[in-house]
């Protein structure tokens, strides 16, 4: 087991024709985001026309208490760079509460995956509410951005 | 008798090495196992390994087809590593009955796996005698082993304290003898008394009073504490259940097969969720009357080497020893 | 002696037909050995023992009996009843359906290496008793023999924190070769006191959360979620590692997961008093916002 990073496929070379100049690599972020806020303000953001980088591919759950911590491992397995959850900001949730679980059980996870030796920084949470287009698109760029600095994610990649 | 200095033998190996892929008993960090030797490592040759060299033969997690489609059409592909000359060094008579129990299982009956004989085909068998238990759960003795002495090698080293007594089992062996002669001395040799073993369990006549044991309360008594883990029958060098599952990305994707166990409550689930094994009394049973009961039926040899893996590592002390004493002191009607 | 008083409360509730089986220790195979025993037949209490090798915790079969028509008597130590609370917590078990007999606990001990006959005070006590805190049990029905004092306890995040202060490279390597080692015989699921989902996730092949293969990922997914699911109701009990065939430090991550609920929503001790409420099963209004 190392870091090596050759080891890992390389999935930018699955997609492109093996003629084709290699792409410079864009970060792969995976987004949980809440049906009631994040995802409508990610709707919000998009008819606004506000550009942000289209790292990030949305999977839209009913509350971000759905989300497992199952989920988060399962995507940097499979190759993502960064995982966002978002949700309603506390006192929104639209099933009351779910939010302040989610609040508690994954600053506990990001701590527990910094432990395991994961950059915390390609774990991230945050609230999003549904008029907020302008916030989706700051914190997704922001995201992007630390995770460029960051490079591309080695750790618990699926060698497979 | 040929013999071997102990202390020479790390210099035998080293020679060994530029040979062959050479895997030795280690007890580095983690479980004692058998892993590849590079020259200047330590192997460690007291007692027996924890995890037995049964995944040398048959990997707890085996890649066996790789395939693709692309409509219509695709392609299946055998995966199979290109045959490389290894040797197992060190393996114990216990462990070496187990190979022998996997060779039925995987070689014989008129079907032969193709996955493990190309591992056992290329794979030259250097044993190491015992002098007695090497840990105190050890019963190989009442299994049929003689502890001091493996036929079913290549190259049985007799373990003469200070020194190895070699003898050449197979023509291979002979070979390798002679070619390693450098190493050896010729010496006369007198093999140690064996020690006493604590555990004897008796397994005379256990088949036939299995065949009338399969209702017997006792399976329900004996299963209360297991905790349904497979801690047993993953460290045990002779279970060889095993699951094909596989995996798809995209257009391809491999199949592989893996260890399983008995002890899971998963094991005999089918699709429709009906499970015919359903608690702990039922998985506790199969796993003594595969072991004493269905393989000797089957093969005429015992589905146990007597390592005491399986008792040495078990949460709560199942203890295949006292069952067998218990199954013989059962009075049937 | 402990032994005796334990043979005849289980005499007299199976005489009197309070309970139906009480769940002890016997010997085993080996004078190191304790192993959890079953008694229903007021004659076979005196098979029953306490010694230095008692180390099971005997809540988690409770779960077995979650069904039975009867009482069940189970002994408990510090933290078998810790166990039990817990489970009471979880509407596992009702209260009314067992009997709770505890046993004030001096630590157990670790099996001789040669399992040559020795003295048993020579034996050093179990790591998973080393740092224990509550060897007395905090919630019975008897108490047999007096409560022993508390020991001193050291520090029991030292490990923990040795480990944080480590580089991200370090610590992925380390946990990696761990969970490398990993045999995924989940025996140290299948001990938990905590692990008590009728189905667990890991057992539901269909679904695929773990793929079977035996590899790094299916590993840390194994070892990282498991350590999730029993985050806040982890009593400390220490079996999954004492049992792990492997070895692998498993309250490392037990306790780092212990040390962060502490820090982040105030300090909590599952299964210590049954109405603190876990930690994941609550929140406050100002619970710390880092993520905003």
């Amino acid at each position: 087991m190392s870091l090596n990073t050759e080891a890992l496929p390389k999935s930018q070379e699955v997609t492109a024709s093996p003629e084709a100049a290699p792409q410079p690599w864009e970060p792969r972020i995976v987004g949980f985001a809440c049906n009631w806020c994040t995802y409508a303000g990610a709707d919000l953001a998009g008819l606004s026309r506000l550009q942000y980088p289209p790292s990030i591919r949305l999977i839209r759950v009913p509350c971000s208490g759905r989300v497992n911590p199952q989920f988060v491992i399962r995507a940097f397995q499979r190759g993502a760079d960064g995982v966002l959850v978002a949700g309603c900001h506390p006192g929104d949730c639209h099933y009351s509460t779910g939010n302040y679980f989610t609040r508690r059980r994954f600053l506990l996870m990001q701590r527990l995956l910094e432990y395991m030796g994961m950059d915390p920084r390609r774990f991230q949470a945050r609230w999003i509410s549904g008029s907020e287009g302008p916030k989706f698109q700051q914190v997704v760029t922001q995201m992007t951005e630390d995770i460029k600095a960051l490079g591309p994610n080695r750790k618990m990649r699926d060698v497979e | 008798m040929k013999t071997i200095a102990k202390s020479k033998v790390s210099a035998l190996l080293d020679e060994i090495a530029k040979e062959f892929n050479l895997l030795v008993p280690t007890s580095g960090d983690g479980a004692s196992k058998f892993a590849p030797y590079t020259p200047g490592s330590q192997a460690s040759f007291d007692g027996r390994t924890l995890l037995p060299p049964k995944d040398v033969f048959f990997p707890q997690t085996e890649k066996m087809y790789k395939f693709t489609t692309d409509g219509m059409a695709g392609s299946l592909e055998t995966v199979l590593e290109a045959p490389k000359h290894q040797m197992l060094f060190g393996v114990r008579p216990c462990d070496v009955k187990s190979i022998h129990e996997l060779d039925h299982v995987f070689l014989t009956k008129g079907f032969v796996d193709e996955f493990y004989q190309s591992k056992r085909d290329r794979t030259f068998l250097v044993s190491i005698g015992c002098n007695g238990p090497a840990e105190p759960t050890c019963f190989c003795q009442s299994m049929g082993v003689n502890p001091q002495e493996a036929d079913a090698v290549d190259v049985h080293l007799f373990d003469l304290g200070s020194e190895y007594g070699a003898a050449g089992k197979s023509e291979n062996g002979e070979a390798f003898l002679q070619k390693y002669a450098s190493f050896f001395n010729e010496a006369d040799v007198q093999l140690p008394a064996v020690a006493e073993f604590a555990l004897n369990p008796n397994v005379e006549g256990i088949t036939e009073k299995l065949q009338q044991m399969f209702d017997h309360p006792l399976w329900e008594e004996v299963s209360k504490k297991c905790l349904g883990c497979g801690a047993c029958t993953y460290l045990c060098p002779t279970c060889h259940c095993f699951d094909i599952s596989g995996r798809v990305a995209g257009n391809q994707g491999f199949n592989f097969r893996c260890w399983d166990s008995c002890m899971f409550s998963e094991y005999t689930r089918m699709a429709g969720g009906h499970n015919p094994r359903p608690s702990k009394k039922e998985r506790v049973r199969n796993r003594f009357l595969h072991k004493l009961q269905y393989f000797p039926e089957r093969y005429g040899d015992l589905l146990c080497t007597g390592c005491g893996r399986c008792l040495s590592k078990c949460p709560v002390n199942i203890d295949i020893t006292n069952i067998i004493k218990q199954i013989r002191e059962v009075e049937l009607a | 002696m402990i032994t005796e008083k334990m043979r005849a409360a289980a005499k007299e509730l199976l005489e009197k037909g309070e309970v139906e089986t009480v769940i002890g220790w016997e010997k085993g195979t080996f004078w190191y050995n304790s192993t959890p025993a079953f008694i229903s037949k007021p004659e076979q209490a005196d098979r029953l023992v306490f010694d230095e090798f008692c180390a099971n915790n005997l809540a988690k079969y409770l779960l077995d009996y979650r069904n039975a028509d009867g009482k069940i008597a189970v002994f408990v130590k510090g933290c078998d009843a810790r166990a039990v609370n817990r489970l009471l917590q979880d509407n596992q078990v009702k209260r009314e359906k067992v009997y709770l007999i505890g046993i004030p606990c001096p630590g157990m001990k670790e099996a001789p290496k040669t399992g040559a006959a020795q003295d048993t005070a020579s034996l050093p006590l179990l790591a998973k008793c080393q740092s224990c805190a509550t060897p007395n049990p905090v919630i019975y029905d008897q108490l047999l023999g007096d409560p022993v004092p508390a020991r001193e306890v050291p520090n029991r995040f030292a490990g923990v924190e040795a480990l944080e202060a480590k580089g991200a490279d370090e610590k992925y390597e380390r946990w990696g070769k761990l969970f490398s080692e990993c045999i995924r015989c989940y025996a140290c699921r299948n001990v938990c006191p905590a692990c008590n989902c009728r189905e667990c996730a890991f057992d539901a092949n269909g679904l695929n959360w773990l793929g079977k293969q035996n590899n790094l990922q299916e590993n840390q997914m194994f070892n990282i979620t498991r350590a999730m699911h029993v985050a806040g109701r982890c009593i400390e009990c220490g079996e999954c590692e004492r049992v792990c065939p492997m070895g692998l430090p498993l309250m490392d991550i037990n306790r780092k997961i212990i040390k962060d609920l502490n820090e982040l929503f105030g300090s909590y001790d599952a299964g210590l008093n049954l109405e603190d409420r876990p930690p994941l099963g609550h929140y406050k209004l100002d619970d710390p916002e880092k993520f905003m």
